[in-house]
């Protein structure tokens, strides 16, 4: 049970408060947070996301450079606050159309109103973005425009919605859209970790179903897929019927309206990745001399965009002089070298090449750098999986569909 | 609200901060107040917008208070909600003032917009001032019968927050039985939900002073209750799906068969996109299979692949929450998820706090057939970019070498790190080195080849110093230059500010000496003079001590310093088995997070429905060291003890002989050691002499309530100890100890296993009371050792039963 809420802006500053219970929390506690999370110096060194204060335990998550603290006094959960936490920060972002102090501070009469009506005495209620968005109108500029035409100017929204004596309670009952369509979009990521002798040591995608749904009434969809074997594990949005997932891999769901994750999932144990990164490294006397040669290497049939290269330079180099035959080599202040390199030409293999001095003392460079890798490939799933159809029941009018697919590095290293 | 100092913050005209603004404010409100002026509305909006704004920082606007009551005259929805917020905010420090929203407060509970009363209800509730709640009862009472769920909804906590303002009032409206009659019969979930919440609190802080809501809270988690929840359990939002999936894991079903049933139930939400969801969902698996040995194996393998899928899935703080509860299970459990340790391979990108957990998960699940890459992936972080993640990587190889029986592969490899140099690889390595050496004598040959070659200048940590140290007095044998290497050191007595590695140079330089005499003899004079007159007390003892040994008899003190060592088999493990077994039975609770159970952490006051206070000073006592101890101090205590608590143990512990069990007596002593040391095992001061405890012979307790009760109550001691020879030899059937502890009025509900394991569960009744004493006793023939578990109605009695109940099993077979 949360007693409060703090949002906290990127200096430490309580852009707002809701106090939940009759257990009343001092701001005090915001001082107390923000020097323990001033006093790790590196960036590696995060808070953790549940701490115990002198009077309370803290959930804390970030986002977008806003800080969301939730403070109690008991047992409970941990995932249930911060899950709740990611939620708040979901509508807000979802509603103000982005995080910032700023923003926030324009809009904190909507704020709390979401607040009021997501959790109540500590326990939360209505997270569904759907339901909420018909309590309490977004502040978009279709509405403004609305309360000068009609000289309303509430946003408030009359009536209760339906949804909550609806028996979907995602979903609103009487939805009209003049335009019926549904996107369905494979999102997928690709954690891949090569060691440094090439060998790959993991591969794994973690892919979600997002789907943009604007249906009228009460749609009921079926999507299959070709190959469901090879998901390791699902997650569902609760509109899917486990039922038919269980007995035939085919998702069955009403959807809410707009968009939302369908469905996550992990593929594991992948043989091909696109990219290659063969790193060299010699030093003699001081110097080490650096090469690093970046290409394809399962070509996934599709161009692969926005490619970088990224490592930290060892703590004992003093000095680093990086040139790369395509591409724009960047050494930020933090020792973080970036090689945006975008896409593989074809007349050439990129390479960046130079050399790293290193500090006095220092003779060889025992340390080894990771390279991270950043892509992202339009129009394939590199986990192979496919779908199959999208059945569409109970519509007034027919609907147009369409399916996309994209997959981004997640967390793609390589070492040396 | 208590506006905090402003005076960092630069003013901006968002951001005013001084008195002028909120008096401006005042007169506007109060402008507008009367006013009927059309547009009204809007400049009220306005201004309300400023005055909430100042609040929001923190600017103490509590002064226009009574303008901003009289501006709330309106239809509104917006003004309304932006006046229920301010007045939530100021009510409680301004009680008077209070009173004036009252009127409209009630008035919006009958408007004929549902939101509008739900939304007055909901800031009345939220007031919380004392002597306004009379005002309360009405609205509630007609909240809860609402036709507009969402009213009914808000009512159900609005009970709730009458109840922490006044208990008095809100049972005296009967609210409670109200909220159960809509939890049972409510057509909307969350209503059901909300009431649910709102019981689960009220009689779980009510059950301690009144005996109807005990009751009433056990029925939460009767069969009926519980079934009709779960069979609604697709209906709640996924937040109420929490609180009751919690409930269920309280709940005991009598049969294998309705765990199934359940189970079947709720193995879609498993798949739940919620996290919170999945893990309420394992840890009600886990709960209910764990007397099921085989399945509760099945569960693991289940839920392993949704465990990985969090992890992967959602923000980084919920992959944090989650790897914890894996961590758990891991340690708990290595072998099934041996085969998933890529899974728990670092990247290079996570916190090392995610790093540090995933590493000793590492070390837990090697066994034979992975050790090869694990130590492989391991040896990589070595040379990581990261300086702590490859410190705590070494140490990680390290304790894997200490398990393996094949330590010869990662032998060559700790070897190898010690030709990184890196100062603090080595560092590291010298000490995990050390520690193999002690474990594993016959690998001395190869590295000692390795070690001698270390330069001692290039070595600065205490710890690696030390075991540096230790290595060279240990095999001065078979290094070449020990005696020269550790006279350099004592050279440099007095630049060495480590007492730690002054001591362990003693050590080693006597140890040098009695196997090179000639060599070592200029070092260890020059190391004892410089001991004795060191300003550290211990290094100064040790040094006269060595002195005296050797002046008293040189064949003696070179057994004193080098006696024949035997090879160290298992290193002390860090947290006791017991405290990993409560955390587990914390899962999904913040004491997973701590990794402490939450005992340790929370307030007693503090603590939630169900949380039940604990005796901490019943924790886990390691019996079985003590009692020697405690043997060895018998003459000397018998006098100091009260002499009336349990006579006939007193006078039979000075003829206990060594492996006879006295367990009862021996905790009597410990806690008197405890004082006598000052070894602060308990915070809490110990027990006082419990009054003579007399059992019912004819206790009866049927096995549902026994079930119900064991699940509720928290355990009071729970302690092993040692069965008796003779006993271990009577023990030939569960049947025979049943009929042994019948003798002494403690009666078997169920018993089961076969030799050497047995498991019973036992009750007793306290005489002329309705006292239930439930235990439960863990045999193991092949160790000679039992697991008591007790829990206990009434905590103060739990100390005479648990000595009544060991002193019954201690004498099971003498007879």
């Amino acid at each position: 049970m949360l007693q409060c809420i703090f949002l906290l802006s990127d200096s430490g500053e309580v852009i707002l408060e809701k106090q939940l219970t009759g257990h009343r929390v001092d701001r005090s506690i915001c001082t107390w947070f923000w020097e323990q999370s001033i006093s790790q110096p590196d960036s590696n060194f995060k808070v953790l996301p549940v701490i115990a204060s002198p009077t309370h335990y803290l959930f804390q998550i970030v986002r977008e450079g806003i800080t969301f603290l939730a403070c109690t006094q008991v047992e409970m959960p941990p995932l249930l606050g911060i899950e709740f936490l990611g939620r708040v920060a979901d509508v807000l972002s979802d509603y103000l159309g982005g995080l910032n102090e700023d923003v926030i501070k324009d809009n904190f009469v909507i704020v709390y109103e979401l607040l009021d009506e997501m959790i109540d005495n500590g326990f939360p209620l209505t997270t569904e973005p759907n339901i909420l968005r018909d309590m309490i109108a977004p502040p978009n500029i279709v509405s403004k425009m609305l309360s000068v035409v009609t000289g309303n100017t509430s946003n408030v929204s009359e009536t209760l919605p339906g949804a909550t004596s609806s028996c979907v309670p995602w979903r609103t009952t009487q939805l009209k859209h003049t335009n019926n369509d549904v996107y369905v979009n494979l999102v997928e990521e690709m954690d891949t970790i090569i060691n440094s002798d090439g060998a790959l040591v993991k591969c794994e995608i973690f892919g979600v179903v997002e789907v943009n749904s604007h249906l009228s009434g009460i749609p009921d969809l079926t999507l299959s897929f070709a190959n469901p074997s090879i998901l390791n594990d699902v997650q569902f949005h609760p509109c899917v019927r486990f039922r038919p997932w269980e007995s035939e891999q085919s998702l069955s769901f009403v959807p809410p309206d707009g968009l939302f994750k369908l469905m996550s999932y992990r593929v594991k144990k992948l043989r091909n990745y696109p990219i290659y990164v063969k790193p060299q490294m010699s030093s003699e006397s001081g110097t080490c001399r650096l090469s690093v040669m970046v290409g394809i290497r399962n070509d996934p049939g599709k161009q692969v965009d926005s490619i970088v290269v990224q490592f930290r330079l060892p703590h004992c180099v003093s000095s680093a002089n990086l040139t790369a035959n395509h591409g724009t080599v960047n050494i930020l202040a933090d020792k973080t070298c970036s090689w945006s390199i975008g896409r593989i030409p074809k007349d050439k293999a990129p390479q960046m090449s130079g050399t790293l001095v290193l500090e006095e003392g220092v003779e060889q460079l025992h340390v080894k750098p990771t390279f991270q890798v950043g892509f992202k490939i339009m129009g394939v799933a590199l986990s192979g999986l496919k779908i199959n159809k999208l059945d569409l029941k109970n519509l007034p009018t027919p609907a147009h569909k369409g399916f996309r697919a994209q997959t981004e590095a997640g967390q793609y290293e390589v070492r040396s | 609200m208590a506006p905090p100092a402003q005076s960092h913050r630069s003013p901006s005209p968002s951001q005013p901060s001084g008195k002028g603004e909120v008096s401006d404010l005042k007169m506007q409100l109060r402008q507008l107040a009367g006013s009927r002026a059309p547009g009204t509305d809007d400049s009220k909006r306005d201004l309300f917008k400023k005055v909430i704004s100042y609040m929001t920082i923190g600017i103490d606007v509590s002064s226009v208070f009574s303008e901003m009551v009289m501006c709330s005259a309106t239809s509104d929805i917006i003004l309304k909600k932006m006046c229920y917020l301010y007045v939530g905010n100021y009510a409680k420090y301004n009680p008077d003032l209070a009173l004036l929203t009252i009127n409209f407060l009630q008035r919006d509970c009958k408007d004929e917009d549902p939101m509008i009363r739900g939304l007055a209800l909901r800031s009345l509730g939220s007031l919380r001032v004392p002597n306004l709640v009379e005002y309360l009862v009405g609205p509630l009472g007609s909240g809860l019968k609402d036709g507009n769920s969402y009213v009914r909804m808000v009512a159900a906590v609005g009970v709730l927050k009458l109840y922490h303002i006044s208990v008095s009032t809100c049972i005296d409206a009967d609210f409670p039985a109200l909220l159960k009659h809509l939890m049972l019969n409510d057509p909307d979930a969350q209503v059901v939900a909300n009431c649910l919440s709102a019981l689960l609190e009220i009689w779980g802080l009510e059950a301690s002073s009144s005996e109807e809501a005990a009751r009433e809270r056990e029925t939460l988690i009767s069969k009926p209750i519980i079934y009709y929840l779960l069979n609604r359990i697709k209906e709640f939002s996924e937040w109420a799906q929490c609180t009751v999936l919690e409930l269920v894991s309280k709940y005991a079903p009598p049969d294998s068969n309705e765990i199934f049933d359940i189970m079947n139930l709720l193995e879609d939400r498993l798949q739940h996109a919620n996290g919170a969801v999945v893990l309420a969902t394992i840890k009600l698996f886990l709960q209910l299979t764990l007397s099921m040995t085989d399945v509760h194996q099945q569960v693991y393998e289940r839920i392993k692949a949704p465990l990985l899928t969090l992890v992967s899935s959602g923000s980084p703080e919920q992959s944090y929450a989650v790897l914890s509860h894996l961590h758990l299970l891991v340690m708990r459990a290595p072998m099934w998820f041996a085969s998933d340790y890529k899974h728990l391979y670092c990247q290079y990108n996570e916190p090392f706090y995610v790093k540090k957990m995933k590493l000793e998960m590492l070390t837990a699940v090697a066994n034979e057939s992975n050790t090869y890459e694990i130590v492989t992936e391991l040896c990589e972080y070595a040379a990581n970019v990261d300086i702590p993640i490859a410190r705590e990587s070494i140490r990680a190889v390290g304790k894997i070498a200490l398990e393996q029986y094949d330590v010869n592969a990662i032998v060559d490899r700790l070897l190898q790190f010690l030709e990184m140099e890196k100062d603090y690889v080595t560092a590291e390595t010298l000490v995990l080195v050390k520690d193999l050496l002690r474990k594993y004598p016959q690998w001395s040959h190869d590295c000692i080849a390795v070690i001698g070659n270390i330069s001692s200048n290039n070595v600065q940590e205490p710890k690696a110093k030390a075991a540096l140290i230790w290595m060279l007095g240990e095999y001065a044998q078979d290094m070449q230059d020990a005696p020269y290497a550790l006279e350099g050191l004592i050279d440099d007595w007095d630049d060495e500010t480590s007492p730690e590695v002054r001591l362990h140079l003693l050590t080693a330089v006597m140890k040098c000496f009695f196997r090179r005499p000639p060599e070592t003899q200029k070092a260890l004079g020059s190391a004892l003079a410089a001991g004795l007159s060191d300003m550290h007390q211990d290094v100064h003892d040790r040094a006269l001590f060595y002195y005296r040994l050797l002046q008293h008899n040189v064949s003696v003190a070179n057994s004193v310093v080098n006696p024949t060592k035997q090879a160290v088999s298992v290193f002390a493990d860090t947290q006791s088995s017991e405290i990993k077994d409560r955390i587990f039975d914390e899962f999904n609770s913040l004491s997973v997070l701590y990794q402490k159970p939450c005992y340790m952490f929370t307030d007693k006051e503090h603590q939630g429905p169900f949380a039940f206070s604990e005796e901490l000073g019943n924790m886990s006592i390691g019996v079985d060291d003590q009692r020697v101890e405690a043997n060895d101090e018998d003459h000397l205590l018998s006098t100091t003890r009260n002499e009336d608590s349990l006579p006939q143990q007193t006078q039979g512990s000075l003829l206990v002989s060594f492996d006879q069990t006295e367990p009862a007596h021996a905790q009597q002593t410990n806690s008197v050691i405890d004082d006598i040391f000052g070894l602060g095992l308990s915070s809490s001061p110990a027990p006082a002499p419990a009054p003579l405890l007399k059992l019912n012979a004819k206790a009866v307790l049927d096995p549902t309530t026994f079930q119900q009760k064991w699940r509720q109550l928290p355990v009071s001691t729970s302690q092993e100890v040692s069965i008796s020879p003779q006993g271990v030899a009577a023990m030939t059937s569960a049947q025979a100890l049943v009929r042994h502890m019948q003798l002494d009025s403690i009666h078997c509900i169920a018993s089961g296993g076969q030799a050497p394991n047995f498991k019973l569960f036992f009750f007793a009744q306290k005489e002329n009371e309705p006292s239930n004493f439930l235990v439960e006793c863990i045999i193991n023939l092949s160790t000679s050792k039992a697991q008591i578990k007790i829990k206990v109605d009434d905590e103060t009695a739990s100390q005479a039963f648990s000595a009544l109940f060991q002193s019954a099993l201690s004498t099971f077979g003498m007879t």
